[in-house]
């Protein structure tokens, strides 16, 4: 029966996650698990047939042509004829790293941790809790055109979270940093009482007033607009799916012309990938240029099918499908002084920090949440603002970008699709957009 | 089982107490990508997550390779060794429970022929309206699970659970619907595809709102959002005593409107996973977080509980990374006086696109509505086009003015529509 398959492969991830969770000044967690998850895809006459298994049933060399034949026997339910192209397969060298996390003890990590706890302390603050997160992976593929590669990553990363409370009023800080270059907790009071200082400042902070106005997005949040309003919405999945308002769009002007968005999986950053999981290169993608649309995000399956744009954006989490998605996505360098963007933008608001974002790519509307803002009045920042939001509908906001920074950064994450959570980075410099629908608790 | 007993044997003489949960489940299901299935699949997998408990201190690891058990228990030995201890009192021992299977339809079977079924089903109710299928999904899955543990607890059950899902588009209008149960004649495929193409339908040439207050009739799907986002995560325990709770001293006050209650009840016949013990092999019972519009209790797991000195009130859930128990709820359940919450004029919202942006602490909120129209006469009317509504979850369990008669399940959650007077809508017109 294994004969009547097209297409086959295999990825196995297995692995050690380390978690420590230090909550009000107690150790709740500190310690290790285990995972080890195989999928197999198949393409049958007609479509996939995907069968996830434990990794431990694929440890023989060779794929068994029993797990095959249950892949292929699952794709019997397909009727829609799926084709894919192969696609260049090469694998970009690990960056080393610069501590590895596995070489630093439990205990070691507990202790640098309980001492960064201290930097949240101060008046005021009533909750303070950090966490911190290891994965190391081992990652291994082979596909029956003969691709093989295997590859050893280590993803890790701390948040703290601070609560100040007075007089009925409760407000949070958060920070957090995640890196595939190693240990990162070493010396990072800084960050950990910058949490604290912020929740602190918010409890004075006034609820932002919504409405129609200009808005300033710091590199942060610049960075999850490009993810959700433009990254989303080229994913080709969804292009091919016609659940995306940037279908029918190629080589259109869809935005202001100082913009350019690049998701680049070759990146050395959070949302590295040395490899796609379906095995194709990967590498920069410039899905718009001076705000032309350029390239969708494919994998072998939507390339084929529509394509313009490259594959490479495919990515799965352990155990899971693979799907189109982003990986480092990031809004290019303009030549605009951060000072020259507060004083154009004369009077609206400056929005900073992320409280996350989400997406209806068909509909092209976007909405995400600052962790706080100032308003800008006669070109100069005055009040500090809270719970301030953006929506906005894809296509109109992308042509109101007036400004551009040359000030671009970018910010760990993880990013939610089908039921998939996988880590990314979005970046931005500072932006200026002269129409947007803020959303406040206060209306005039 | 053997390997249970094989675990307790070597973990004896290392621990003062070990808890062991070892779950296997099957699935199958098929993915529509436009109107043709694209997709089949399968999965097979088990878990194994080992705790111990030795002066107080509390270690957890899992595994998804069981046979990897001894790596699983020194990893689980090791963890306690870095916790701080807390007063513990011991792990339940074995109740008489009925350990009849609850959530267990011997109809779902791992039968491709029954995912084509609902993958059609959803086809034919999607007619109803004029609108292109984008995706959707059918699903069937069975699972076991035991939880057993060293003062001689040992339950066993198993059930099954079906999913279907549908994303719909007419012209820019997206319309997206799903459906769960653990019984075949619960799920409603038609009724989920009709749904999903009605929104996507009937939502193309909205008009722009003004800015302005409103009486607003939020959907299950969208006040269970925002119920998820600040008011489950404030009725928390742990939330509670570590101040990130705007519950928190607040037992015997009003925080609710004086019809409104909020219960956690685990064996309501509509829950889509019940199950008479919790997380910790802890028999459930119903609890009231809000009775009336008083706050009356809060939920604990038991390391929560033995920390704080407070009771455990069976609310273990298992979930993430770590295998260890958190904090949840089985079937909360929203009840208010109810009503047409469509008779009198109003907005009524769908979904809402950012819900999770909402601030945990504070409840404050302003995100962007999805699928929203006129209402009135019992009717959706007229669709608009875009708009963004913005409050504090918390002040919304005062303003909740009615509750329709129908509530849905939403995973862990039974919720009605809800209508909502002197909401902030923010519009574009």
């Amino acid at each position: 029966m294994s004969a009547s398959y097209r297409y086959y492969d295999i990825r196995r991830v297995c692995g050690e996650v380390t978690q420590i969770d230090i909550d009000n000044g107690k150790v709740e967690q500190a310690g290790s698990s285990f995972f080890d998850k195989a999928i197999i895809r198949v393409l049958g006459e007609k479509g996939w047939g995907v069968f996830a298994v434990s990794g431990r049933e694929t440890e023989c060399e060779k794929l068994s042509d029993k797990l095959l034949d249950e892949a292929y026997s699952a794709s019997q339910v397909t009727n829609v004829n799926i084709r894919i192209q192969e696609t260049p397969s090469s694998i970009h060298p690990i960056p080393a790293l610069k501590e590895n996390p596995a070489d630093v003890s439990l205990e070691e990590k507990v202790a640098i941790l309980l001492d960064m706890y201290k930097a949240t302390e101060g008046e005021e603050i009533v909750s303070r809790r950090i966490n911190y997160i290891e994965k190391d992976e081992q990652v291994t593929f082979s596909d029956c055109l003969g691709h093989s590669y295997s590859y050893d990553l280590c993803r890790c990363g701390f948040s703290v979270m601070a609560v100040a409370s007075r007089a009925g009023v409760v407000q949070m800080g958060y920070e957090r940093d995640h890196t595939i270059s190693g240990l990162n907790i070493r010396h990072r009071h800084g960050l950990a009482s910058q949490a604290a200082e912020r929740s602190k400042k918010l409890l004075d902070a006034k609820p932002a007033r919504g409405g129609v106005m200009k808005a300033v997005l710091d590199p942060e949040l610049a960075g999850v607009f490009a993810h959700e309003a433009v990254g989303h919405a080229s994913e080709g999945d969804l292009i091919k799916e016609g659940s995306s308002i940037l279908k029918d769009k190629m080589h259109q002007q869809i935005g202001s012309p100082l913009l350019t968005i690049v998701d680049d999986p070759s990146l050395p950053e959070f949302g590295f990938c040395p490899i796609d999981d379906e095995g194709s290169e990967t590498k920069r993608t410039e899905i718009i240029s001076k705000g032309i649309l350029q390239a969708y995000l494919h994998s072998k399956e939507t390339l084929t099918s529509i394509g313009n744009g490259d594959a490479g954006h495919c990515r799965g989490m352990a155990g899971v499908e693979p799907i189109v998605r982003m990986s480092n996505t990031f809004i290019e360098n303009g030549d605009a002084t951060y000072d020259e963007i507060i004083e154009e933008c004369k009077s609206g608001i400056l929005l900073k920090g992320s409280r996350g974002g989400q997406v209806d790519p068909g509909r092209g509307m976007f909405q995400f949440n600052a962790e706080y803002g100032f308003l800008i009045e006669e070109g100069e920042l005055t009040t500090m603002v809270r719970d301030v939001s953006l929506s906005g509908e894809i296509l109109q906001t992308l042509h109101t970008i007036s400004l551009i920074g040359s000030d671009l950064a970018l910010h760990p994450g993880y990013c939610g699709k089908g039921g998939q959570t996988v880590p990314v980075t979005d970046g931005s410099p500072h932006l200026l957009l002269d129409k947007a629908i803020v959303g406040g608790c206060e209306i005039d | 089982m053997r390997l249970i007993d094989e675990i307790f044997r070597a973990a004896e003489s290392l621990a003062d107490e070990t808890e062991i949960l070892y779950a296997s489940s099957e699935s199958i299901g098929a993915d529509l990508k436009q109107d043709k299935i694209a997709i089949g699949s399968k999965s097979r997998s088990s878990g194994l997550i080992i705790r111990v408990i030795t002066s107080g201190k509390i270690g957890v690891s899992c595994t998804d390779n069981p046979d990897s058990w001894k790596q699983c228990l020194t990893a689980a030995l090791a963890s306690a060794k870095f916790a701080d201890p807390i007063d513990w009192k011991g792990l339940p021992s074995p109740s008489d429970i009925d350990q009849k299977p609850l959530a267990y339809d011997d109809r779902l079977t791992l039968n491709p022929g029954l995912v084509t079924d609902l993958i059609e089903r959803l086809k034919t109710g999607s007619e109803a309206h004029s609108a292109d299928i984008t995706s959707g999904s059918a699903s069937v899955a069975w699972s076991e699970h035991t939880i057993a543990n060293s003062h001689g607890l040992h339950y066993t059950a198993k059930g099954t659970q079906t999913h279907v899902s549908l994303e719909m588009i007419a012209g820019q209008s997206t319309g997206y619907e799903s459906d769960s149960s653990w019984n075949l004649d619960q799920i409603h495929p038609e009724k989920t595809g009709e749904d999903a193409a009605f929104f996507a339908a009937k939502g193309q040439g909205g008009e722009e709102i003004q800015t302005g207050t409103y009486d607003v009739i939020l959907s299950p799907v969208a006040i269970s959002q925002l119920l998820g986002a600040a008011i489950v995560p404030a009725l928390s325990g742990r939330n509670v005593h570590t101040g990130r709770s705007l519950f928190a001293g607040k037992i015997g006050e009003s925080v609710a409107g004086e019809t409104i209650s909020l219960i956690d009840d685990p064996m309501d016949p509509r829950g889509v996973a019940n199950c008479a013990w919790d997380g910790e092999g802890m028999p459930v019972k119903p609890l009231k977080f809000i009775e009336n519009g008083i706050l009356k209790s809060f939920a604990y797991d038991l390391r929560t509980a033995y920390r704080y000195g407070e009771t455990p009130t069976a609310s273990a859930v298992r979930a993430g990374q770590s295998g260890a128990p958190a904090i949840g709820n089985q079937n909360l359940i929203l009840k208010g006086p109810e009503s047409d919450v469509l008779a009198e004029k109003g907005i009524f919202v769908h979904d809402l696109i950012g819900a999770h942006t909402a601030n945990p602490m504070s409840g404050d909120f302003s995100v962007e509505l999805s699928s929203p129209f006129f209402a009135s006469d019992g009717e959706l009317q007229q669709p608009i086009r875009t708009g963004m509504i913005s409050g504090n979850i918390f002040d919304i369990l005062h303003k909740i003015t009615g509750c329709s008669t129908e509530a849905r399940t939403l995973g862990s959650m039974i919720i009605p529509s809800v209508r909502l007077s002197g909401i902030t809508v923010i519009g574009r017109g």
